[in-house]
Parts: structure tokens; sequence; C-alpha cells
């Protein structure tokens, strides 16, 4: 069964979320929430949250006309409108009572075979289901999405005992294809998965921390980059949350789990964060919460709370000795024996050896385990592949000496050397009956890790590697840090096409990095301009521009695969290709005038001749004014945008460029369209374009020189889009003469040659490197 | 015989006509700094250094300093000539005149120390650390601590010291094991051993300010927790007066290779009182202000002996008859023309001349930087010209105490037989010369510093402030015809070092051992490169003026031009060199295992 409507009931954060999001796999969604007492307008709860969402910060909508999709309505009136939905989600609050009247309301009215599913975190699919007709339970499953809907990739599924097949099959194919979630299927059991695990993990924290001897910031100092934990920790995961929800979520847990579950033990709610919350600080969404920041002064200074006296002082952002030393290692971490490594061990210790205690109750996999906490927690990775990291021999080890019970699936681990192992290039975990079972990809998932862990590759170097991912494609991998782009990945880039030209059909540009490429390696760049190497520099740009020349026009096609940031000249790198397949999340953009710097490795040319020539290479009507403006925008505001959705707008992704909603299948669907276009391919000529020269440069600066007067533009860039409206106007030229592409790669590296010798566009590099932040000047 | 007149022309060149050092004279503060100022204090400094000196620095490394009972003498003459330099206030030259200093210029103090270090590097140590030991307090002190002991250093009454070696640990401070216990009162107890301590104990001064690093109790392991703590060799009482002896003493002197007139001692701190200076377990960074100062005052020293070398053996080389000229048309009835006339000898000489004439521009410019860094009013031109004197404070320390090296045992070979044996003080200069490669952080550490630490620093942004005024000097003038041969020889050499250091930068990310198996090969290029562009500065301002007047300056300029010449024929080529070196890295180095040795 096809799902081409949703409609989701209860407009909360979770609710309007989950319909944004249905909205941004292109499908149409109705809202509904009930009409509250007074109401204005008696669909004002869904049309509010619809606002907020508009609003939201990260975007909810890949964009904005995402939001006409969502239709909003209340159950009173609206209810109807559920009829022609395949799948309705109940999201609202977590009563039982409330969700079943819900689901008799929906079974009055809804269409054969639609699916229903509830988001519930607390309450067991069995309990939901109890007396509600046979033909309802059929239909009905749990969908247990995380905050925000967009963001957080899991999606926990959860069937009852009378679901159909079909219907879990269904949801979770179009969860995992249109909403681009990581599934995984869960058993009924409190909590599920991630949350089980996630909040045994915080209550463990808050019962060490409250002993007093780390302080909240050096706690969450402790659960982080060496235990793979991302950088909030844990009293700033809460802060994020909302620490009101602690004792809700805790409770139904606490009520939820078996008598002898550790739990029950370790809960437990301190005098101090009751008192938070009832002076509402909850955290990011109140007024604070364990952290807060202090406008009193001004400047906002970041504050912290004292967990024995509830003060709060100023934030110190310290690194912990142990930290320091441990860098990456949660073993070394564990070892150092100072506080705060007591610390991380207590937390960290009790946790893994809770989730080795819940298989198979929670999963018979651990993969499933880690996919769910890696997804649903962004742990980079999880607990069964940190106890690999940190050795199951000596987890164990320490574990009996201190005298405390060894999980007997630990001391199996312990026993065959690790939760994983990889046996002729494929992953496979641990079994509990001590067998090891390849880890499974579902069909059309292809992850460039599994192929890695099969065998070498083509060429490689410290920034880049060529792979062969079969049937005849080949994969270029970035590896340098944030992808950024240096004369070893131009140099793999030019070693490549030479491979792919001679043994391959097709290269796909891909890598499985939290971001495609974040652009030239700026310190690279800052340092040749300290030591004033302009020669080698140029020569840097030069070569930049020949091997993304070289992709272009290479005689096989290149198709880029972006996932999370392609700025500069990871932007620039998907422009020379023949197509472009692009995770929804893509965040695509050319904002080397943040750095005082424009696109230099043909950006600009790529702008210009797609905008200006149609696909034979003839020139399109209508003038190029029009086209040189919108450039001159785009690139002149270093437009980001906020998904593929938006990259197609904003002209870095043609109408023929596709978008993969899934992660875990972008480079299988990269694939396959290389192959599409291996059939017959034919290498793009160069082209010719006429542009207008200086006076249509004298027009754009007009405008610019206006928003410096309303000091909407520094003085600084002013100068950086003047050397913009060179390159973009085509230079020394007029309408009659023809511009190569050459001609074009010349008017770039003449633009930036003046500009790097600016020392205001040095100040911004400076800035950049030094903050992460673009410098006003 | 030990020769040497200040070469006043020289730095005067230096000073206003190459460096244009009328400028200090209008930072805020130093008002008084005009040319004539500065003229009429060099022409004194050198009268005070060449007559009263000089004459000491033979007696000195003869008679050396005695230990008895824990008391150390200076050699005969030294205490006077003391009691004259403080007193004539040579020492508070640059000092702040809140504390009784006189309030000039760093860079005059600079020129100072170059004079007495030509004619006395043994009497010069104690001035250098008692200058440094100021600089410290004035910049990390308590007001109460500046008020009791910045005056007295100023005058010369106390004398400072800095003691952070152990017999165990010199370079590797994190593993020191003197210890400081508190004792109330913001008052220390300090315990341990400390060696190698210049100026620990002598006669020279009434008390003794040691500067002690040692660990808290509570210290972290390494450097960071080191604390840095004075210690006075007798207690200064609640009125300023001096009480009773502290608790520390001098077990022995060293015997050593040279600078026999300055003590070199074992301190044992017994309880000894001492107050903290900086915060605690940040001690190690308070210590490198006086570090910094004192690097630069060894890098001086080096200088220093080379210019003494120069002018010794040049005489000697004049006097001395040996062989007659080769040179065409040469022909004189003497028997024998003066050694000077013979090619090799003459290279030698322009060898040290070159050197020290282009490694005085460097030193005086970083002085020029280190003023401006202090006494600018505009925060980024402070914080610029600080940078650059970080920069080159490893290549000052080490570069111009290895060249000034060099350029005594090139005396000694100038004098053959005659600089090996005592009388003409040529081994004396190479035995003093020795020390300053070693102490401070020996050369080896400076090149690790300028690789590891000053190269990185915010994304080369302390590069920045050499290469690009040297570039653009390069590409303002490689077109002169007049400047042509000094500057291209410079513009390609100074290419080779941007592509040196971009290696260096790029390799060491991924392999630190790969930066610093070049660092000492890399700090000599690019001393060399850096000595360059002062000489092809000072070329451009000697051009404009060497006309005809053949005797008067005109002369003086010309040879400017001609030793510019010389440097960039002679002494620059070695960078190329040093490039293929730094471009093979570590490969050759790396390829043994240590039991290979």
């Amino acid at each position: 069964m096809a799902i081409d409507k949703v409609a989701v009931i209860g407009a909360g954060l979770m609710g309007s979320g989950i319909a944004a999001h249905v909205a941004n796999a292109g499908i149409d969604v109705v809202l509904l929430d009930i009409v509250p007492e007074g109401a204005k307008k008696r669909s004002e709860l869904a049309l509010g949250a619809v606002e907020r969402m508009l609003k939201a910060e990260p975007a909810a909508f890949m964009e904005k006309r995402g939001a006409k999709r969502v239709a909003c309505g209340n159950i009173e009136d609206d209810l109807a409108l559920l009829a022609e939905a395949d799948w309705i989600v109940e999201a609202v609050i977590e009563r039982l009572d409330i969700k079943q009247a819900i689901y008799r309301m929906i079974d009055g009215v809804r269409k054969d075979g639609s699916i229903v599913s509830s988001n519930t975190s607390t309450i067991p699919c069995r309990e939901l289901m109890a007396g509600m007709e046979e033909s309802f339970q059929r239909d009905f499953l749990i969908t247990h999405f995380f905050n925000p809907p967009r963001y957080m990739r899991l999606l926990e599924i959860v069937s009852g005992d009378r679901t159909r097949a079909e219907a879990v099959a269904t949801i979770s194919d179009f969860a995992d294809r249109e909403l681009g979630k990581g599934v995984v299927v869960c058993k009924d059991t409190p909590g599920f998965i991630a949350n089980r695990i996630g909040t045994f993990w915080i209550q463990a924290a808050v019962v060490e921390a409250f002993k007093g001897d780390v302080t909240v910031e050096q706690a969450d100092a402790a659960i982080g980059r060496a235990l793979g934990i991302p950088k909030t920790g844990i009293f700033g995961l809460m802060d994020l949350v909302g620490i009101d929800l602690m004792p809700l979520v805790g409770k139904s847990l606490y009520d939820a789990v078996p008598s002898s579950d550790a739990y029950r033990a370790l809960y437990g709610e301190p005098e101090l964060i009751k008192k938070m919350i009832a002076d509402g600080s909850i955290g990011r969404k109140g007024k604070g919460g364990f952290y807060r920041l202090n406008k009193d002064g001004g400047t906002p200074v970041k504050e912290v709370i004292d967990l024995a006296t509830g003060e709060y002082s100023t934030a110190l952002r310290p690194t912990p000795d142990s930290v320091r030393a441990a860098g990456s290692s949660p073993r070394a971490l564990f070892e150092h024996g100072d506080a705060v490594s007591n610390f991380a061990w207590q937390v960290m210790s009790a946790t893994l050896t809770y989730a080795a205690d819940l298989i198979p109750e929670i999963a018979d996999n651990v993969a499933d385990v880690d996919d769910a906490m890696k997804l649903g927690y962004a742990w980079k990775q999880g607990p069964f592949e940190l106890i690999d990291k940190i050795g199951a021999a000596w987890l164990a080890e320490r574990l009996a000496v201190e005298g405390r019970d060894v999980p007997e699936f630990l001391k199996l681990a312990a026993d065959k050397g690790g939760f994983y192992r990889v046996a002729e290039g494929r992953l496979q975990y641990l079994a509990t009956d001590g067998g090891y079972v390849t880890v499974a990809r579902a069909p059309g998932v292809l992850l460039l890790a599994d192929v890695k862990r099969a065998g070498a590759p083509i060429h490689g170097n410290g920034s880049a590697s060529l792979w062969d991912i079969g049937d005849g494609v080949a994969c270029l991998e970035f590896h340098s840090k944030m992808n950024a782009i240096d004369p070893d990945t131009l140099a793999m880039i030019g070693q490549s096409v030479a491979a792919v030209g001679k043994d391959y059909k097709a290269l796909v540009l891909h890598n499985e990095g939290s971001n495609y490429s974040v652009g030239v390696n700026l310190g690279l760049a800052l340092f040749a301009i300290n030591l004033a190497a302009w020669p080698m520099m140029e020569d840097m740009v030069k070569q930049g521009q020949d091997a993304f020349k070289a992709l272009k026009f290479a005689p096989f096609p290149v198709v880029g695969a972006p996932s999370g940031m392609a700025l500069g000249g990871g932007c620039e790198s998907l422009l020379h290709c023949d197509a472009v397949q692009a995770h929804a999340e893509s965040y695509v953009g050319l904002v080397e005038v943040g750095v005082g710097l424009i696109p230099g490795w043909g950006g600009c040319k790529e702008m210009l001749v797609r905008g200006l020539t149609d696909k034979r290479g003839g020139i399109l009507g209508g003038g190029a004014m029009p086209v040189i403006s919108k450039l001159f925008q785009t690139i002149g505001l270093a437009k980001v945008s906020r998904s593929a959705a938006q990259a197609f707008e904003m002209g870095y992704l043609r109408d023929t460029d596709r978008v993969t909603a899934n992660r875990d299948r972008l480079l299988a669907d990269a694939k396959a369209r290389a192959l599409e276009l291996a059939e017959n391919y034919r290498a793009p000529e160069p082209r010719e374009i006429n542009l207008p020269g200086k006076s249509a440069r004298v027009a754009l600066m007009m405008a610019v020189r206006g928003l410096a007067k309303t000091r909407k533009a520094t003085k600084h860039d002013i100068t950086v889009v003047d050397q913009l409206g060179i390159v973009l106007t085509g230079g020394k030229t007029d309408s009659t003469d023809a511009v190569s592409e050459d001609d074009l790669s010349a008017l770039e590296r003449r633009a930036l040659a003046t500009l790097a010798r600016n020392p205001l566009t040095i100040a911004r590099l400076e800035h950049m490197l030094e903050t992460g932040k673009p410098l006003r000047n | 015989m030990q020769i040497y007149k200040a070469p006043l022309r020289d730095m005067r060149f230096v000073i206003h006509e190459t460096l244009d050092a009328e400028q200090l004279s209008k930072l805020p503060g130093y008002e008084e700094a005009t040319p004539d100022t500065i003229d009429a204090i060099l022409e004194e400094g050198a009268k005070f250094c060449e007559d009263k000196l000089l004459p000491l620095n033979r007696v000195g490394d003869e008679a050396g300093c005695t230990y008895e009972n824990g008391v150390v003498r200076t050699p005969p003459g030294f205490k006077q000539a003391y009691d004259e330099f403080v007193g004539a206030g040579w020492l508070s030259i640059s000092s702040d005149p809140k504390y009784g200093g006189q309030g000039l210029p760093a860079l005059m103090n600079f020129v100072i120390e170059e004079m007495v270090c030509s004619t006395n590097l043994a009497f010069g140590v104690c001035p250098l650390l008692s200058g440094g030991a100021a600089a410290l307090i004035a910049r990390h002190g308590s007001e109460a601590i500046k008020d009791t002991y910045l005056p007295h250093l100023a005058d010369g009454s106390w004398s400072g010291t800095m003691c952070l070696t152990e017999s165990h640990c010199g370079t590797d401070l994190g593993l020191i094991h003197t210890k400081a216990a508190p004792a109330g009162d913001g008052v220390y107890r300090i315990s341990g051993s400390k060696m190698f301590i210049s100026a620990g104990e002598h006669d020279l001064a009434e008390n003794i300010i040691h500067l002690v690093l040692a660990k808290l109790p509570d210290a972290p392991e390494g450097v960071r927790g080191i604390s840095l703590f004075l210690v006075p060799k007798i207690n200064v009482k609640a009125d300023g007066e001096l009480g009773p002896r502290n608790g520390v003493s001098c077990g022995s002197i060293e015997k050593k290779m040279g600078i026999h007139g300055s003590a070199t001692c074992v301190l044992n701190f017994d309880e000894a009182e001492g107050y903290l200076i900086g915060e605690a377990h940040k001690g190690l960074r308070c210590m490198f202000t006086m570090m910094n100062g004192a690097r630069l005052g060894v890098g001086m020293q080096g200088l220093a002996l080379g210019e003494t070398a120069y002018q010794s053996a040049t005489a000697y080389a004049k006097e001395r008859r040996s062989g007659k000229s080769l040179a065409k048309g040469a022909k004189s009835a003497d028997k024998a023309d003066p050694i000077i006339v013979h090619p090799d000898v003459r290279n030698m000489l322009l060898t040290q001349r070159a050197h020290n004439e282009g490694a005085r521009a460097l030193a005086y410019w970083t002085a020029l930087n280190l003023d401006i860094s202090t006494h600018h009013p505009d925060a980024e031109t402070r914080r610029d010209a600080d940078e650059l004197v970080q920069l080159m404070t490893p290549i000052i320390k080490a570069f111009l105490t290895d060249r000034g090296f060099e350029a005594t045992n090139l005396a000694v070979q100038v004098h053959g037989g005659h600089g090996y044996i005592a009388e003409h003080g040529m081994e004396q200069l190479v035995r003093d010369a020795r020390i300053a490669q070693l102490y401070e952080g020996a050369n080896g550490i400076q090149a690790l510093d300028l690789v590891g630490r000053k190269l990185g620093q915010n994304t080369g942004r302390l590069l920045r402030h050499f290469f690009h005024p040297a570039t653009e000097f390069v590409a303002a003038h490689q077109d002169d015809e007049t400047l042509k041969e000094i500057v291209l020889p410079l513009a390609k050499a100074l290419g080779k070092l941007q592509q040196a250091t971009l290696v260096i930068a790029q390799k060491g990310l991924g392999d630190p051992e790969e930066a610093a198996a070049v660092a000492t090969d890399y700090l000599k290029m690019f001393g060399l490169v850096a000595v360059g562009y002062m000489w092809a500065m000072m070329a451009e301002k000697a051009a404009a003026k060497a006309n005809g007047d053949a005797d008067g300056d005109g002369r003086y300029y010309a040879n400017k031009l001609k030793t510019a010449r010389f440097y960039m024929y002679k002494l620059l080529p070695e960078s190329a060199a040093l490039f293929l070196r730094i471009m093979t890295g570590k490969a050759a180095i790396a390829q043994y295992d240590d039991e290979d040795f």
C-alpha cells in the first residue's frame, strides 16, 4: 500500500514536528487538535503549531512552502478528513484514556486498511490496544519519533500481537524511504530501546553528580569526546530536552520496568531538581536550567548551577586533567583515576552493564541497540560498540575486581573477543548463543563503511581515497578533517579521473562524514597568505580549477552525492558534476564572501554557464542581466540552503538533480544514477557565453552602495562583491565578445589574487578560523 | 690582542638611517629618546666599556671567581667596575622611572648590552639577569613586591637570578623536585637544590633576588604544576631594610670552559622564605617573561663577541706579514705583505663583518619592535610588534650565538697559531662564546620553539609580520638597477624560505618528528634570509648616499653596498643548501634504531 495522505492528531511539539516532516517528503498531511475553551479560531492549536514550526530553529520545514501541505483542523469539525488518510499518527498527551478515546473516534471515520500509529514513548502497545476492535488492532502500531522529528533519525516501531505484518512493512518502508528514518523495530518493552537506556544513563549521571565529587561542568566534560557523546554532555542535554520531562519519563519507566530492574534502585528525584522545575528553571525553553545565560551585565554570561547550593556562578568551561589526557580513548579516561574520571566510570559502567543485561529483553540484536542510541541520542558509538572500543574483557575484569556483577552476555563477549567482528570483509555481531551473525543491510542500502571494511582503496592519501563500489562504479571519498579540500584532495581528484577513465564506467563523489565538505582548507590558505606565498597560493587556486575541470570533462559521468554541508569548494565540486543525488539534509552554498574571498574553483563560472546556456550549449533567451543579478545576490550574500529542496531554489541544484531522503540509501541511489548516465555517455563541450562587462558591473555596484549607506553592507563587503561583480559580468568585455570557460577561470583567479592580499580579507579568514564565525569588517 | 672600539657609526646607521628610530621619540613615554640623546648615550656607553670593561676581560678569565665557605668572590676589579657601572645608571637605562629607572627605550639597553658583552661577557651576565628579574617582577609582581624590590634592582644595589635548572632536568622543567610549602601570611617555604645558576652568589651587590620555580603540595603533574617564587638571599624587613640571611646558600661553583668571571652556582634552598609571583601553578608562564628577554640578551652576546672577533682579527691581519699578494699588478717592495691581502683571509674577515652588521640590524629591529609592543598607543600595532618579537626571539638567540661562535673561531683562524695561545685573547673569545649557544634554552630548543610554537601560532600570523614587509620590499625594489644584484638573490632565498615553511607546516601537522628533524636547519635558513632582508634594506638606504665623497660618509655608504653584495654572494647561498636539507625531511635521521648508534 502506498502512503499518499497522512493525518496527525495532536499539534504539540512532536505532532506538529511529525506533520512538518511528512510535508517535507512532499506528502499532504492533516494536522488536528482539540478546540480549546474560548478559542477565537476553532483550529487555532494546529494553526499556531504550523506558525511555530515555520519559525523553529533548526527549521522544521525544508522549505517554507512545505507548510502549505499541512491542512490544519480540529477533531470536532474535521474528523472526516481522516477518511482520506492512509496513515494516521496519534501524538496526544501520554494518557491511556485519552488516547483510547481518540482511537475510537479515528476508527469511526478511517478508511479500511488505513494504518494508525501512536507516538507514545511510555505506554506499551498491548495496553493501548486493550479493549479495542480487532480490526483496529490489526492496523495499529507504535511509531516513536525523536525530537525534533526532522533531524533525529531514529524511528522506533513497535507492533502488537495482532498487528498485520504488512502494516509494519508499509510504515517502515515509508519512514525509511520517504522520511529518511533509521527504523528500529523494537519489542513492546518499557521505554523501548533508546529511552530505556538513555533514561537510565541520565539518571545514573544525576545520582552520581549529586554525590558532590564533580561539578556540573566537569560532569559534562567527562561524558563527552572520549566516549563519543555530543558535547552537551548530560546536564546540557537535559537543559535541551526540558528538565520538566525528566520526572515524567523517569516515573513512567519506574512503574513499567520489572521490579528487579536496575533502574528501580537508581530512580529518585533530587530536591534541587524539584525546586528548579517549580521555579521554571526547566532548561532552554524556560529561564535556563543547569546552565543559563545571565544577561544582567549587558554581554550575556554563561552561568552554571552548583548542585549543592543551587547558586549560579560563571561557567568556566574546564578541561579536566583526565579528559585532556584521555583524548579520544574511553579506557584512558576511566583509568586516569581523578574525580572526573571516576564519575565517568561510574556512570558509563552502570549504563553499559545495564545495556548488556537488557539483551534479549529489549532486543535480540546488539546492532539494533547500537543503532537506536546512535540515531536517537547522537552517540558516536552505541553501547556495545563502545564496550568493544573499551575492551569487553577489560570491562568485565574491572567490574569483577570491583566486586560487581558481570552480565552474562558481557562475559560471553569478553570470552569471544567482542560484540562485533569483521569476517571475510563483513561486519558481524555476537548473538546470545555465542555465534556471530552478519549485519544485514536492506536492499537499496549501500554503505561506504561496508565497502571499506571489505577491501583496500584503489588509490588513497591523507585527505581522500578512491573506492570500488561495484558494477564498474568508483567512489571518491573525502576524509580530511571536516572534509576540507586541500592539495592532497585535489591530487586525488586528478588520480581518480585517470583511474576511472581507464578501468571504470562512472565516478561518485560521496563520503559518510557529518558533512560532505566544508570547502577549501582555510587554515592552509591563511597560512600561505600569512607567508605572502602568493605564487603558491595562486598555484593552489589553479590546481583546484584544473581538478574540477577534469571532473567536468572526464570521459565518464560524475555524480555528486552530498549530505550535510557542501560549502565553498565543496559546493564547487558538485557544480562540476554531471548530476547530483543529494541527501535531503544537504546544506549547500558558496560562502566565500564571508571570509572576504569569492568562489575561485569554478563556482562563479559554473553558476554563470548553467544560468545562461541550455542543455545543448545554446544561449538562453531573456538576457544575461537577470541571471547575473540573482547570482550576484546568492553569492554576494553567501546564501546557504537549509535543505536540498532550498538548494534547487538557489540554483545550486538543477531540476535534473535528485534527492534521497535516507542517508543510508544515498550512495546506492547515486551509483544507480551514475550507471544510468553511463549508457552512451558523452562528455560536455566547453561553453562560451556573452557577458555585459563594465556597464553591468557599475549597475550592480550602485545597488550595493545603497546598502552600504544603510549599513547593511560593510566597507569590505563592497570591496569583495566588487571583485565578484567583475567576474560575473565578464571583466573587460562587452556583450558582443564571447567569453570562454577558461576566461572566466582566469577572472576568478585574478579576483582571488587581489582579495588575498587585502588585510581585511586576512582579518576575516583569521576570525573565521579562530571563532568559527564570520567577521563583519 | 682583544681590540674593540664600539662601532658607533654602524650603530647609528642602523638606528637612525635604517630603522628610523626617531619614531620612538614620538611614542608616549619615550619623548626624551631623540636621536641626539641616543647618540650621546651611546658615546658615553662606548667609553665606559672600552676603558673600564675591556681591560678587565683577560683578568676575569684568568683569575675567575673563587668560592670559600659559601662566599663567592668575583675577579679583582669587578666590584669596582660594577659600582661604577650601576652608579652611572647603565643598568637601569630602560627601566621604569617610577622605580628609579631612566625610562629610555629597550633598544638603548640592547645597544649598551652589546658593548658590555663585546668588552666583557662575564661581567655582562649579572646585569643581564638583574634586568630580566626586574622585567618579570614589573609584569607579574604585586604592588608591594614591586615597591620593595624594583628600586634596588634598578640601582644595582641588589641583583637578580633565575633558578630553573636542577641536577636532573634543565629543559624539561615538568620534572623539577623543588618544593614550596605554604607557611601562612603569603609566605612559602622553599626547599630543594638548583644548579647552573649564573650570578647565584657574588660580592657585587648587597642582596640577590632569586626567582625560583618550585611545586606546591597540590600541584598537578608536569609543566602545568609549576609555580614561581621570589626568594631573597637576605630577607627584607617590613620597613624595607635588610634583615637576617634567608635559607638559601651557595653550595659550590662550577669549573667551566668560559666566562670565568661569572660564577655558576649550585644553590641550596632550605625552607627559604619565598613569595608567590603570579598565580599558583602558572609560574612557567611568568618565567617566560624573563626567559624571552634573556634569550634576546644572549643573542646579543653572540653578536657582541663576533664584533670583537672581527675587530681583533682585522687589526692582526693588517699587521701580520706573510706571503705576497697574488693580485695582478700588486708589487710591493716588502718581503711579505700583510695577510689581509690574501683572499682567504679577507673572506674570513668579511664573513664576520657581513654577518655582524646584518645581525646587528636584525637585533635592533627586534628591539625597536619590543619598544613598539610596549609603548605604541594602538593595541593592534602593539600586538603585531609583540608577535614579531616572539617570532624573532628564537632566531636572535640561536642564529646570532651560532654565528657569533663561528666568528670567534674565524678570529682564531686568522691569527693562526697565535690564536690558539692565551696571549692574544682569541681562544678566550671562543670559550666565552660557547656558552651562549647553550644557556637560556640550547639552540636546538630554540629551533623547536620556532617550528613547534611560533610557526603555527594563530595559523601563521607571526610569520605575517616578517614575510609581508619582506615580500613587499622585494616587490618594490627588484627592478631597481642599482639594487638588483642584492634584491634578486634575496627574492630567491625568500621564496625558498616560504616554500620550506609551508612544507614543514604541512608535514609537521601529520608527523611532528618531520618538523623537529629539520628545525635547526630551518632556523638557520630563516636567520640567513632575515639578515639578508636587513642587508637589502641597508643597501637601499646606503645606495642613495653612496656618492663620490671618497673620504667621508660617501665611502662608508659605498662599503655598505659592497658588504651587502658580499653577503648576497657568499653567505646567503648557504640557505639554498639548507633548503635542500629541509626538503629531505626526517628520513635519513629516522632510519636508525637507537641500538644502531
